[in-house]
């Protein structure tokens, strides 16, 4: 029986042979097509970026201009002026920072000694809190949107930015908890034993030798929660009523106009939005991507 | 074993020594998690509970001054069910996310592949192709909708040009069109993500395997059928359940493109609710459509953590 299954495959393996050898192109082809295949990637994945560039730098005629062509015929800074000069992009500017420093510095603080505390500690509640808290994240906004609304407007704290901050911090929590547990479950348990030994207390074997090892994962997890909250529209939207209260992004997708949009001074707005989060992307690439992906997965 | 210095009496005695001993040893653990437990339960699990309630009752703004909303029972879902816009959002939803994880899956798997491997300029390639990912939502969602311009969108512009439709076309005013051409910016906006989950799963793969797949003369798609695949069969999945979950959840991409028209054509269920309580504010119906869809996610969410478990168990 299993000799025979193994003729068979042996026998389709025979088979096969010559028919992936006539498909098998020379080496050139091969690694021209790879590289053709990359690029169109690169291409589809970069262009909508290098267009957004590109209409922020033309002049107001030229981004009307019909058929629009692929490259600027001239480059101005006109629409960055236009958007600069005016006070209202500076104040969505300043928002955005507050709101992004506040939430960060809160749900770090917080989720730090948290993740510490699954991590390292056996207690009541030590294996179920960490699945709960991936469950947290896990919620669709829109359930939250609603009760959130209610409650900010029995507070009377609508349309401001404290009342922002709780609400995205339930947006943000959890899920830091989650990572920061994976990131102080990777420092060596013997560090900590070394640091009590030599006379330590738990509270300073944490925050003078395990709190400095697990810096690369702090600064990982604060990075996500910074992006996020500086990217954040759902949320702002709803409980930012006037108008100088917006965020970023909310002030960005109010310059769509009912009628008529100034594109170029939009695409302006986006690229000053997105500069920031790609130059912190990459800079702290190789940290982002084993954070996200191997924090959230691997736990 | 003893300890190398003595403990307590050459000590400088500090208040954290309060958790070395007793009620504070015990109680230490608790006291590291609790502001975010609290926290949680104050901003995550108290509204959730409150949402689902509000579902059973008739709130509206008029009754949200007064104070007093009436317990309904389940009539918010009969009217939701009612709605033929909420017939059209549930079919609009299944059509958007299965094109949404089925083509961002496969296109990240296929960038995935084309991106392991060690060839010169291979960095910037896969920096280029994260772009995507890293550009804030919002200004990726506004600049496809510049793209897709009626009258001057270098999107038509460029389908014009490469023969593939004669005339400009308004993608996201045309009822058949717009929920696709949302899909297009999504699965733009999307597929990195799948792709980086992709390859950081690839990298685990033993290379012993695929060189004796090699050795066994397994052609390139056999290996990656019967070696590859069942390797990183778990982050494929992970990476499905969250893609899933995403796309459920992408409300900016509609809002800001279509606001789920023209005609409800693109309207999805989460729009659908936000419609409801921030539109026409009968929070009670738009409770009915959140708790409805956080059914669904639930049971989403509950295969990914089993899938998590199951692979930390390997």
């Amino acid at each position: 029986m299993e000799a025979a299954a193994i003729h068979e495959r042996e026998q389709e393996k025979l088979a096969a042979r010559p028919k992936s050898r006539a498909l098998r192109l020379p080496r050139q082809v091969r690694t021209g097509l790879l590289y053709l295949s990359l690029w169109i990637a690169f291409i589809w994945a970069v262009f909508p970026f290098y267009w957004m560039i590109a209409t922020s730098i033309r002049g107001k005629e030229e981004i009307f201009q019909r058929p629009p062509s692929l490259l600027p015929h001239t480059v101005t800074i006109q629409n960055y002026v236009d958007l600069l000069v005016g006070a209202q992009f500076w104040r969505y500017a300043m928002n955005s920072l507050i709101l992004t420093l506040g939430v960060t510095i809160i749900s770090v603080l917080i989720s730090v000694t948290a993740g510490y505390a699954m991590a390292r500690h056996r207690f009541k509640g030590s294996v179920m809190l960490p699945l709960f808290m991936l469950y947290g994240q896990m919620f669709p906004p829109v359930l939250l949107l609603i009760p959130f609304y209610v409650q900010l407007r029995f507070l009377g704290w609508l349309d401001s930015l404290y009342g922002l901050t709780p609400v995205y911090l339930s947006y943000m929590l959890p899920l830091c908890v989650w990572l920061m547990r994976g990131f102080f479950s990777q420092v060596p348990l013997s560090l900590e034993d070394a640091a009590r030994m030599d006379g330590c207390t738990r509270w300073q074997a944490f925050w003078k030798v395990i709190l400095p090892m697990a810096r690369p994962g702090i600064v990982a997890v604060a990075t996500w929660v910074m992006i996020h909250t500086w990217n954040e529209f759902l949320y702002a939207s709803t409980f930012i009523l006037s108008e100088k209260k917006r965020t970023l992004p909310l002030g960005l997708s109010g310059l769509i106009g009912q009628y008529t949009t100034d594109w170029g001074v939009l695409m302006a707005g986006g690229v000053i939005t997105a500069a920031p989060i790609l130059l912190v992307f990459f800079f702290l690439q190789r940290h982002l991507v084993s954070g996200v992906g191997g924090g959230a997965v691997k736990g | 074993m003893t300890p190398r210095t003595l403990p307590g009496r050459t000590l400088r005695n500090t208040w954290s020594s309060v958790f070395e001993t007793g009620w504070g040893a015990h109680a230490y653990p608790y006291l590291m998690v609790l502001p975010a437990v609290v926290v949680v339960i104050g901003v995550v699990v108290y509204p959730l509970a409150s949402g689902i309630i509000t579902a059973f009752y008739d709130v509206t703004l008029r009754t949200l001054n007064s104070g007093s909303a009436e317990f309904v029972g389940l009539r918010n879902f009969e009217r939701v069910l009612a709605d033929p816009a909420f017939v059209q959002a549930s079919v609009n939803t299944v059509i958007w996310v299965v094109l949404n994880v089925v083509v961002q899956l496969a296109l990240g798997l296929a960038l995935a592949l084309l991106l392991h491997r060690a060839m010169p300029g291979i960095g910037f390639f896969r920096s280029g192709i994260l772009v995507p990912w890293v550009v804030p939502s919002v200004v990726a969602v506004l600049t496809w909708r510049w793209m897709y311009d009626p009258s001057v969108g270098i999107a038509n512009e460029l389908l014009v040009r490469l023969g593939l439709i004669d005339n400009y076309h308004p993608w996201l005013g045309d009822t058949s069109t717009a929920l696709y051409a949302v899909t297009v910016e999504s699965i733009w906006k999307g597929t990195p993500f799948v792709m980086l989950l992709l390859l950081a799963a690839l990298q685990l793969v033993p290379r012993s395997i695929l060189e004796a797949a090699s050795m066994d003369g397994a052609s390139g798609w056999r290996k990656l059928w019967y070696v590859i695949l069942p390797q990183i069969r778990v982050s494929f999945a992970i990476a499905a359940v969250l893609t899933f979950i995403l796309t459920v959840n992408n409300f900016n991409a509609i809002w800001l493109m279509t606001e789920g028209g023209p005609l409800n054509s693109s309207e999805i269920l989460f729009t659908l609710a936000y419609k409801y309580g921030f539109k026409r504010f009968d929070l009670g119906m738009a409770s009915a459509v959140a708790t409805m869809l956080f059914v669904g996610l639930v049971i989403a969410t509950t295969v990914y953590l089993k899938l998590i478990q199951a692979r930390e168990g390997d």
